[in-house]
């Protein structure tokens, strides 16, 4: 469903040409859980962005269902990234003073098709991550973790093909980062194709396979044999506070 | 519709920063707020302008005696305007209608039996009842013949007939004015209060041939004023310049000299009644300018922060979807929403403010749709003209560059 083909990323500065990425090539599979690791510097966010059709490449090609991102006008690849892409950022990035449920309800604004039953979905997405009962809340009276879901329900919205998060669980505490990580395998378990971006090795375990990018390429393929359970964790987090 | 929905984003985001959006706004309110106060007192000075070059006469000319700046009401006092003055403009200006030379004395004792009362005595020609369309409604007016032989004869007004007759029948009665016997022919078509500089009773008067009232009453040689009126609007530019040079040859005044008459015109009057309503409406026009433009300046502004301080908001919205275009409408939204609600609120108070001036001042204020409608002009021409750059920023925002 994902293919990149030689991706290269050369930033310019003047006189300055600083290469990115240096011929990146990889599949992503429908239903796939994937990690994308490597420390900052390696040029993942850069991949990230390319990856979520933010950004275009210098070079190379990325097909995204047949369809080649680098052929696309500004409009088009913004309609692309409506319908096939689900973000999730490392700092939440939700509208402030502005209830969960209009929150997740964001992308529709922006749809072909605004659905009549807007709202009701919204509020499905939300239940599905587990705040059915914060629909009015504003992101202030929101913990971090709750952010964070209503972000994922956001991402759900417009049922995407591809759900791209970035250090979800960056600005978390690690029960709150379980709970999203339990999110995203259950998700995956759904059959929802899914790719992180971390670098963070004990995150990047959780999915089915790990990229490690290393200065602009990638420099292991990692299939992970029995990926971290989130849900475990979870509980014994849990277990952990009853202790004390 | 798309276009609607990405509005109401505009709309939720300025409900969700009302201080904000009132000082973005604030400069619109006040602009036009002073621009529906000056067509509301614009409008009402035109109308009092009309109503006053009716009652003058759309096509008379005063000619009254006695030089300087000041307007009516002119006085007796000057002796330099005379009948044959106004024979010779009857006879060398061309074009006109009527000449009528008229002289007066206020504050006159009138006596009838015990009664006795103070009314203007005013000396005329027959076609005075013309040149005023004021006729006698019992009896008769002044004629020719009263004029020709003096005639100890008077017309009065309605105020004159109830105060001095009691309201019984005059016609035939005989009057005293300065021990000169004057009988009534007749009684004047009732005018009501009003005229220029307050408050005056027109029917309080009595009018007499100029013969009469030169010989008899007044005892002088000289008239007050004389109206003229021309056949046609357009002939009296030309016409006024002609009478100014006939009399100052009469006179024998050459300019600089200073005259010892003035002429006043509809334009004149129109320009009187203008007054004080032309220098406030020039005022308040600058404040509205001013306030559009220092308002619509502070918009853009607020605006252009707005878009730096929401640079995450516009990344976001561009990573689910939005396009250039959908960002620069939403903020084009804000701007024309925010101009539009000025709107609003400005015409509000300015139609307040109105009708509040129509109350406590003599200023004639007339509120109408009008501002409305240019009011929306306006809002929609400051809201486009400043919110265009702030909304063509944040449209230019790279998506990657505004989520870092």
């Amino acid at each position: 469903m994902i293919e990149l083909d030689g991706i290269e990323k050369t930033y310019t500065n003047g006189d300055v040409s600083t290469p990115v990425l240096k011929g990146v090539s990889f599949g992503i599979a429908p239903g796939e859980y994937v990690a994308i690791m490597g420390a900052s510097g390696t040029g993942k966010s850069t991949l990230m962005n390319i990856l979520g059709c933010l950004d275009k490449p210098t070079a190379g090609h990325y097909c995204l269902h047949g369809i080649d991102m680098v052929n696309l006008e500004d409009d088009e690849l913004a309609h692309l990234r409506n319908h096939k892409i689900g973000f999730v950022f490392q700092q939440f990035h939700l509208l402030q003073r502005t209830t969960a449920l209009k929150n997740v309800m964001l992308p529709l604004i922006y749809a072909d098709q605004y659905p009549d039953d807007a709202e009701e979905r919204a509020a499905e997405a939300l239940s599905t991550v587990g705040l059915a009962d914060r629909l009015d809340y504003s992101p202030s009276q929101l913990s971090g973790g709750q952010q964070q879901r209503v972000a994922i329900a956001r991402a759900l919205i417009n049922d995407p093909s591809i759900i791209l998060a970035d250090e979800p669980t960056g600005n978390l505490d690690s029960k709150s980062g379980a709970e999203v990580l339990a999110i995203f395998q259950r998700l995956h378990g759904h059959g929802r194709t899914i790719i992180v971006v971390t670098h963070d090795r004990e995150v990047a375990e959780h999915a089915d396979r790990i990229i490690v990018m290393e200065d602009g390429r990638i420099a292991e393929e990692i299939s992970v044999a029995a990926p971290l359970d989130a849900e475990e964790e979870l509980k014994s987090l849990a277990n952990g506070e009853d202790a004390q | 519709m798309r276009v609607l929905r990405i509005a109401g984003e505009g709309a939720q985001a300025l409900a969700a920063n009302k201080l904000r959006t009132f000082f973005m706004m604030a400069g619109t309110i006040v602009g036009i707020a002073a621009l529906t106060v000056i067509m509301a007192i614009g409008k009402g000075t035109e109308k009092k302008v009309r109503k006053q070059v009716e009652t003058f006469g759309p096509r008379a000319i005063m000619l009254i005696a006695g030089g300087g700046k000041d307007l009516p009401p002119p006085d007796m006092n000057v002796t330099t305007l005379r009948l044959e003055d106004a024979q010779a403009v009857r006879e060398q200006i061309e074009g006109l209608e009527m000449v009528s030379p008229q002289a007066w004395r206020f504050n006159m004792d009138l006596k009838h039996e015990a009664n006795q009362i103070q009314a203007v005595v005013w000396g005329v020609e027959p076609n005075w009842h013309d040149a005023w369309s004021w006729f006698a409604v019992e009896g008769d007016g002044i004629a020719a013949d009263d004029v020709a032989t003096m005639a100890r004869v008077c017309v009065i007004g309605s105020s004159v007939k109830r105060d001095l007759f009691g309201g019984a029948d005059p016609v035939g009665q005989t009057l005293y004015v300065n021990k000169v016997a004057l009988m009534v022919k007749g009684v004047l078509e009732r005018k009501g209060t009003g005229g220029m500089g307050g408050v005056s009773d027109f029917d309080n008067r009595i009018i007499v041939p100029i013969t009469t009232a030169m010989r008899r009453i007044m005892n002088v040689d000289y008239v007050g004023a004389i109206r003229i009126v021309s056949k046609d609007t357009a002939l009296m530019p030309r016409q006024v310049m002609a009478i100014r040079d006939l009399i100052h040859e009469r006179h024998h005044i050459t300019p600089p000299q200073e005259d010892d008459f003035r002429l006043i015109t509809p334009t004149v009057i129109g320009d009187l009644a203008r007054g004080t309503s032309r220098t406030l409406s020039l005022l308040l026009g600058a404040l509205a300018g001013l306030s559009l433009l220092v308002g619509g300046m502070v918009l853009m502004n607020i605006l252009l922060i707005s878009v730096a301080e929401r640079t995450k908001e516009i990344g976001l919205r561009r990573a689910v979807g939005a396009t250039r275009r959908d960002v620069f409408l939403q903020f084009l939204t804000e701007s024309l929403a925010v101009t539009f609600l000025g709107m609003l609120i400005g015409t509000a108070m300015g139609w307040a403010v109105s009708v509040v001036l129509s109350k406590v001042s003599p200023m004639p204020v007339v509120v109408s749709w009008e501002p409305f409608a240019l009011a929306a002009v306006f809002a929609l021409l400051v809201g486009t003209f400043f919110g265009v750059q702030p909304a063509r920023r944040a449209a230019r925002l790279k998506p990657v560059e505004a989520l870092r």
